[in-house]
């Protein structure tokens, strides 16, 4: 009898092994689309629910299946997409979104103004990712357009009308709504295999630019499992680890698009004196909270070669953290690569090496501090390497402490901290260099503070116009004499924004893809088309 | 009658243990996620910026001002009521969450038990009745790299090899990509489960060969088996008639023992294959200190393992005393 198991069993196999099951190409049809991009937070665990974080949780996103009030145009700028414009009152608390009269869920129900409230109201009791916290309430006027009331005029609540999708009021159930979405937007979602794929496909009756791709297979795979899909030839675009980016695959280009993704190095900018945060963790460091230990940092290390070095120049050198964006203010920038310059800053303070041990003091404080970094993560572990390497020829010591995010947050308030920024979000902005934050949440870790910068920021945030808020926004990062950028107050060590790296199939055209759209690939999918193979070679 | 005491106070005895093993392992396990320095709150936001108001509420909903006694009676007692509570990270009931996850790693865990129980009963007779070959060196020393081989490694290098370079097999899932439900075949299924089931057993193989192997030889130099071959039996037959049947059922009762190596070795591959078992839902609730999720993954785990040990009781107890009596003497 176990024989006859055993032959069965074997057989079984061997059809299978001798059937070969060959790799089907990437797509059956050429309007259908296989994608692995979804990568930078993985799959929404709670389904496709905008109310639980589905494409404006911790990155923002095109949710596909609904549509939001506005989106981005290919430069990045907001446009109207459900909404046909918006204004905002005098005291900055009373925003007004007009919307569209002509739009249809998918179930045929008409989207009116009732919809887009009963969505905001309902996000702002999600206990998800999403920060609703500072809306009072929203509430239809008429069919048309939507009131929302804020707690607190807030400039950035922009970011919330541009990636919260909307859902239908009569088809919307918490518990089941994200296996079973119904939305308004391009895509209508077929199927879900839990921890596996997704399957979309295209909304007939979509009201906007009608995209190329009838049908996209969103896949979950980790990116080493994603390359190796790449290579077998089962998936249209994947994202892959930088350091894959000297490999080759055959029928693939290699791409790699600009992101918000900044990493800088956090300084505590208190003086240690023994005290302690509401956690019980340690405040301050006596080394990096004189400024010209930081100063000479950002003027003596040379970013472009930790760029080269580190993300094979897949990138751009990363002064303020938000650089690349509009509200980034070019005048905080400086010169770096200046060792000299550094060296003369250390010296006319009196930080000066008298034992001769290759490490500069100053009234017996040793230019020593430890840099926590996330040791799962290897650019990080790279980026921090390359850091401590270049202090050392400025006589400042940093030790590695590569550990787990536990470890780095409970040190955070007391030694540097090499992080990653990827939100493009202004609100950010606030949370990590205004002084009412410190110790109260996570988000300021070397507990800066400047009333000169809390209040251009609280200017920023308060504003009623969204041109006014850019305006203080980089006046917060510096006015001339101070801020939090390296030529004020050089807050932080922020060094590189790398680029998100994409193997994508030939026969992809990604037309013009948004800039820094940062996980958001699939933003512009309306552009996205697959030309003839036979054209592709010779175009490129 | 005496049969039926036996019986009954079998089953007692089991329940009561049971109980007790749920009981200490629910405790101990939630002591261990109280205690690790996890803040749910952060695993859940990681590098995001949201206001102090909302990180309050983020912590009322993951309970990390609740004291720890309150938290674990809470969970207790909606326990007893047959509540598994609803997962933090998927916001749905924990019931039903295990229940698609474990369809999924049962098909797996069975198939690679079943493949590597034959495949090691297979060679750990081959082996046993040529002791001393080249051939049976060959498998010990396949036993022993198997023994040393992290499972994880092993999967990655089935997947490099098989599926990107060879291209038999689809690189992971449980189910073609893009193809809906409907049209999905069962012979997909089975050619999905293929590579990552193979890797869990080869693995499994080592254990139950090498244990065959040793019992096989005992029973060739038993005084029956010499009696059988001085009546003139020799070769396959002899050992098919009087080894194999000796050497099976201790076998199958080591096979039931190792269903907790199963599922230790199934998370590993269903990470690998990006297969959309247990195991994948085991490392998310770990790491976001996901309590009722993870509580209850360990208790239908927990029931999953004494099961298999039951059964290699059942065995031991009732359909083959020797069994007892062996170790007993041993």
């Amino acid at each position: 009898m176990l024989l006859g198991v055993v032959v069965v069993v074997l057989a079984l196999i061997l059809v299978f092994m001798s059937s070969g099951a060959p790799v089907n190409s990437v797509s059956g049809a050429s309007d259908e689309l296989v994608v692995n991009v979804y990568s930078h937070t993985g799959e929404p665990d709670t389904g496709f629910d905008p109310l639980q974080g589905w494409g404006c949780g911790h990155v923002n996103f095109e949710p596909l299946v609904q549509s939001t009030l506005f989106k981005s145009a290919d430069d990045g700028s907001i446009i109207n997409d459900l909404a046909t414009g918006y204004s905002v009152s005098p005291d900055g608390k009373t925003w007004t979104v007009n919307v569209r009269d002509d739009i249809k869920f998918t179930d045929g129900e008409k989207l009116t103004a009732n919809d887009v409230a009963f969505t905001f109201n309902t996000a702002v009791g999600s206990n998800s990712e999403l920060d609703m916290s500072n809306l009072e309430s929203a509430r239809a006027i008429n069919d048309t357009a939507v009131e929302f009331k804020l707690q607190e005029p807030q400039s950035s609540f922009i970011w919330r009308l541009r990636y919260v999708g909307i859902v239908p009021e009569h088809a919307y159930e918490k518990e089941t709504y994200g296996r079973n979405p119904v939305g308004s937007g391009p895509y209508k979602l077929v199927q879900w295999d839990r921890s596996q794929q997704a399957i979309f496909e295209y909304n007939p009756d979509y009201y906007g630019q009608k995209p190329y791709f009838k049908k996209i297979t969103m896949l979950f795979l980790d990116k080493d499992t994603a390359f190796a899909a790449a290579k077998s030839r089962k998936v249209d675009i994947a994202e892959i680890e930088i350091n894959n980016v000297n490999q080759t695959i055959d029928g693939y280009d290699f791409i790699s698009l600009p992101s918000s993704r900044a990493f800088g190095v956090s300084f505590p900018t208190q003086y240690d004196t023994g005290s302690k945060s509401l956690q019980g963790d340690p405040i301050g460091n006596n080394v990096t909270a004189d400024i010209t230990i930081r100063k000479a940092l950002n003027t003596g290390i040379d970013r472009k070669a930790i760029l080269d070095g580190v993300l094979y120049g897949k990138g751009d050198v990363e002064y303020t953290g938000v650089d690349q964006r509009e509200f980034g203010n070019p005048e905080a920038k400086i010169k770096d690569s200046n060792l000299e310059e550094a060296i003369k800053v250390l010296e006319a303070a009196g930080w000066e090496d008298s034992d001769g041990d290759g490490i500069r003091e100053k009234n017996g404080t040793e230019a020593e501090f430890d840099l926590y970094y996330s040791s799962s993560d290897q650019t990080r572990q790279a980026l921090s390497v390359a850091v401590s390497e270049q202090a050392r020829k400025m006589g400042i010591k940093i030790n590695l402490m590569g550990t787990n995010w536990d470890e780095i947050y409970a040190n955070q308030y007391s030694s540097a901290v090499l992080y990653a920024y990827s939100s493009i979000d202004t609100f950010n902005l606030y949370h990590q260099y205004h002084s009412k934050e410190a110790d109260a949440t996570y988000m300021n870790p070397g507990l800066y503070s400047n009333p000169v910068v809390d209040g251009y920021l609280e200017s920023a945030l308060r504003s009623s116009d969204q041109a006014q808020a850019t305006k203080f926004w980089q006046l917060a990062a510096y006015d001339g004499s101070t801020g939090y950028g390296p030529a004020g107050d050089a807050t932080w060590l922020w060094l590189v924004t790398m680029d998100y790296l994409y193997a994508m199939d030939e026969t992809l055209d990604l037309g013009t893809p948004q800039q820094n759209a940062g996980s958001d690939i699939l933003g512009n999918i309306y552009e996205w088309t697959r030309i003839d193979e036979s054209s592709s070679t010779s175009g490129k | 009658m005496s049969e039926n005491a036996k019986i009954s106070g079998f089953i007692g005895k089991k329940i009561l243990r049971l109980i007790s093993l749920l009981l200490i392992v629910s405790f101990v396990s939630f002591m261990l996620i109280q205690y690790s320095p996890i803040d749910p709150v952060r695993a859940y936001l990681g590098e995001m910026a949201v206001s102090a108001e909302h990180k309050a509420k983020l912590e009322e909903y993951w309970g990390v001002n609740t004291p720890p006694e309150e938290k674990f009676l809470n969970w207790a007692g909606d326990i007893l009521k047959g509540d598994f509570g609803v997962s933090l990270i998927y916001r749905m009931p924990v019931t039903d969450v295990i229940k698609e996850r474990f369809a999924a790693s049962l098909a797996l865990m069975a198939s690679s038990w079943m493949i590597s129980g034959v495949l090691g009963f297979i060679l750990g007779i081959a082996s046993g009745m040529h002791k001393g070959t080249l051939f049976d060196r060959a498998i010990k020393t396949y036993c022993y790299i198997l023994t040393a081989t992290p499972t994880f490694w092993l999967a990655l290098v089935f997947l490099m090899i098989f599926s990107v370079q060879l291209g038999w097999f689809p690189i992971g899932l449980s189910v073609p990509i893009g193809v809906t439900a409907e049209n999905v075949t069962f012979f997909d299924r089975i050619e999905h489960l293929i590579l990552p089931a193979l890797t869990l057993s080869l693995l499994g193989v080592a254990q139950i060969a090498m244990f065959t192997r040793e019992k096989l030889t005992e029973v060739m130099s038993s005084d029956y088996v010499l009696f059988a071959k001085a009546r003139g039996e020799k070769g396959l037959d002899l050992v098919l008639r009087h080894g194999v049947r000796n050497v099976a059922l201790p076998a199958i009762t080591l096979q039931f023992l190792s269903f907790s190596e199963l599922f230790g070795g199934a998370v590993l591959v269903e990470q690998v294959f990006s297969y959309p078992g247990i195991g994948r839902a085991t490392v998310a609730a770990g790491l976001m200190s996901d309590v009722p999720l993870l509580l209850g993954i360990v208790l239908v785990s927990a029931v999953f393992v004494f099961t298999g040990n039951l059964i290699a009781d059942i065995i031991y107890e009732f359909i083959d005393p020797r069994i007892k009596q062996q170790e007993t003497t041993i």
